[in-house]
């Protein structure tokens, strides 16, 4: 193996990567899966229901409702918007405040309020949505609360905020689809148009190839997994441990990719393989989804091994100690994946001898 | 056109298909994995909040709000088991009314209210859960709220009836389903094309109009059947079986006109499969409207798969008929038309 040589095969390989689609793809889609999945799940999975408000006299009933933490309060200008709003789902109740309400309320006077309901909005939100704004108007009118409400928590399981949960997702698909894919389509394109057999005719050896092809996976793998959590603010107080893991995950990752493109014919095949078994290297992230899975289900898949030691540094501040049994795993991963890809190697060599 | 020759296509198409096991395998694996994710999710929608209370004795207006919709609260027996069942996930909060309390409620005190949370719980619903019980208080101690709400509800009430999850993912499976076929169909042209034998066709009896309708056929029949089974399997067709498939076929028509488009566009097959993965991300946008309502505006109407999840979604989520989702099916098969003969005559320009 020549490390000059290598050398020169990844320089190739970046100065012709950013004309190859699959190139751009493992850089831009991680940034896009990261906004989309955050937004999806954020969404999807709120806590509190949305409430609409049209206020034509910027009343105190709609200052309060837009800060109170159990609603997602919006404003709106127009019946119609807000009735808009309704119908789509946006908001679960649109609520058109008469005007002059303040001094209705504080007056004791009869007022009337026109509620939209949203007809696929949960009983639970509708009623929380109407002990909410009944709540604020009692404030506005200046009823006195008849009780004191002493609230305590109970058990030791922890609320974990959407966000924290979609991360591990997020990571591990820039480590992987960075880390694997490039080096994946690239050796396979290699090989269909046969320009893998006119290489290794020269001084270059298949081992060359391989590693060039292998660290262009790794440098986009870490890159990106970096730029993910930096952008989601999830980088930690230990950098060099995290970069540490980020790396190693890219390396098995990149070991990963070289073995989908020594093994497939073509590309259609890498395709159908990854839409085949891309919900075995994303399970352990689904776990982190939904707490309610036992944890050991996520350690029968290997790329836990990446993702566990990511999470434990970002999200709880994990030293060595914490992370070292899953980092040991990874290594063996990543060796047990390197005789693979060696006995690959050798059976490549005679197919292309 | 000579239809004994476009269906040797077709059965060519199909045996290279399932020829390779493997291929076939993978599809088929596919299938039954958006199937098993349907399955593992929940089948049903816990809509109401489920609180507990531990009172001596049971104030008037709590007897009155377990007529509240959106509310189920169950007694427990001692203030032990109620904090037990907080613990383990039975109930989302406790309440503990002590004797004492209530006296002062009923005599217009103040009283003092125990509140259990489980520790998960996020603060927002904390907040909401507090503001319901200072809510009964305020019932409780005669506080009348001069205020009149008149509800009205917007689009058809589902309080007691709502789709779960899963049937709501049920559209975006089967557009995912379909759209990757549009890869599928792209390769296989553009493995013609790069193979040059599509022009040894050529100089057969076969014609161009014979190619495309022979891909056509292939395209939309392994796409509609995919789809189709999903649905068959998950139940999906349960009700509007005959709109449901008609709206698959049309979204398999598209999918196989976008196909030639990709074909005709992409400069071999990697940049056909590579073009190809963000169409399908596009082409399925209109499902995640589906899956979380209130995400997206309407200019997610000039995406021709909205038409497609919107209608499975309407017929198999609500039952709607033709009257309801005519026009959608309509709109769907004047974008095929659109989308098919562009993609026949980018694809013809090509060959030629």
């Amino acid at each position: 193996m020549s490390v000059r040589r290598v050398g020169i095969l990844l320089g190739k390989e970046f100065s012709r990567g950013p004309r190859d689609f699959i190139f751009i793809f493992a850089i831009v889609a991680p940034l896009f899966i990261s906004l989309v999945m955050t937004l999806v799940f954020g969404e999807l999975f709120a806590e509190e229901p949305g409430l609409g408000i049209l206020d034509r006299a910027s009343s105190r009933v709609s200052d309060l409702a837009m800060q109170s933490p159990s609603v997602d309060g919006r404003r709106f200008d127009s019946v119609d918007s807000l009735k808009d709003a309704v119908e789509s789902g946006t908001v679960d109740m649109g609520v058109v405040l008469p005007a002059g309400i303040d001094e209705m309320l504080r007056r004791g006077e009869r007022t009337e309020v026109t509620a939209y309901v949203w007809g696929e909005s949960l009983a639970r939100n509708r009623t929380i949505l109407t002990t909410v704004v009944d709540d604020i108007m009692r404030e506005v009118a200046g009823h006195e609360a008849p009780v004191e409400i002493v609230t305590a928590t109970l058990g030791d399981t922890e609320s974990i905020p959407w966000n924290d949960r979609v991360l591990p997702l997020v990571v591990l698909m820039a480590v992987i689809f960075g880390g694997s894919m490039v080096p994946a389509t690239s050796l396979v394109d290699e090989r269909q148009k046969r320009t893998l057999t006119a290489l290794v005719v020269t001084p270059t050896t298949l081992e060359d190839v391989f590693l060039a092809k292998g660290l262009l996976g790794v440098i986009i793998s870490v890159v990106m997994g970096v730029l993910i959590l930096a952008i989601n603010q999830a980088f930690g107080t230990q950098p060099l441990m995290l970069l540490t893991v980020l790396a190693m995950g890219a390396v098995l990752a990149a070991e990963f990719g070289i073995l989908l493109g020594t093994r497939m014919k073509d590309i259609t095949t890498l395709f159908a393989t990854v839409k085949a078994i891309g919900i075995f290297l994303y399970a352990p992230a689904i776990v982190y989804l939904f707490p309610q899975v036992p944890r050991w289900v996520g350690r029968i898949f290997p790329t836990y091994y990446i993702v566990q030691p990511v999470v434990e540094i970002s999200q709880q501040g994990g030293r060595w100690p914490d992370i070292a049994l899953e980092l040991s795993i990874l290594a063996g991963l990543i060796t047990l994946l390197l005789v693979f890809l060696i006995l690959n190697a050798r059976r490549l060599k005679q197919q292309e001898a | 056109m000579n239809w004994r020759i476009v269906r040797v296509l077709v059965a060519k198409d199909l045996t290279l298909f399932f020829r390779n096991r493997y291929f076939a395998l993978i599809t088929g694996l596919a299938v039954f994995a958006y199937a098993g994710i349907y399955f593992a999710m929940p089948a049903s929608v816990d809509e109401k909040l489920a609180i507990g209370l531990y009172a001596p004795q049971l104030p008037p207006v709590l007897e009155e709000l377990q007529q509240e919709e959106g509310l189920t609260i169950e007694q427990a027996e001692s203030e032990e088991a109620l904090k037990d069942a907080v613990i383990e996930g039975r109930l989302e909060a406790g309440i503990i009314l002590s004797a004492e309390a209530i006296q002062k409620l009923l005599g217009g005190q103040k009283a003092r209210i125990e509140l259990y949370f489980p520790s998960d719980a996020p603060d927002e619903f904390k907040e909401a859960i507090i503001t319901l019980v200072r809510e009964l208080a305020y019932l409780q101690s005669g506080q009348v709220l001069t205020v009149e709400v008149s509800e009205q509800v917007l689009g058809r009430d589902m309080l007691g009836n709502q789709i779960p999850p899963r049937d709501r993912m049920l559209p975006l499976f089967a557009v995912f389903i379909i759209m990757a076929e549009t890869l599928g169909l792209a390769s296989l042209i553009s493995e013609e094309v790069e193979g040059r034998t599509v022009t040894a066709l050529m100089v057969t009896p076969v014609n161009v109009r014979g190619f495309f309708a022979a891909k056509g056929v292939s395209g939309v029949g392994l796409a509609f059947l995919q789809a189709a089974l999903l649905m068959a399997v998950t139940g999906g067709l349960n009700q509007q079986p005959v709109i449901l498939l008609l709206a698959l076929l049309l979204g398999a028509c598209l999918a196989t006109g976008v196909g030639f488009l990709m074909a005709a566009l992409g400069k071999d097959l990697m940049s056909v499969m590579a073009w190809g993965i963000p169409v399908m991300l596009i082409l399925s946008v209109p499902a995640f409207g589906v899956l979380l309502p209130g995400t997206v505006s309407d200019w997610i109407k000039v995406i021709p798969s909205y038409y497609l999840s919107d209608t499975v979604h309407l017929s198999a989520n609500f039952g709607l008929g033709w009257d309801d989702v005519w026009q959608n099916l309509l709109i769907l098969l004047g974008f095929n038309a659109v989308i098919i003969s562009l993609g026949i005559a980018a694809l013809r320009r090509k060959l030629q």
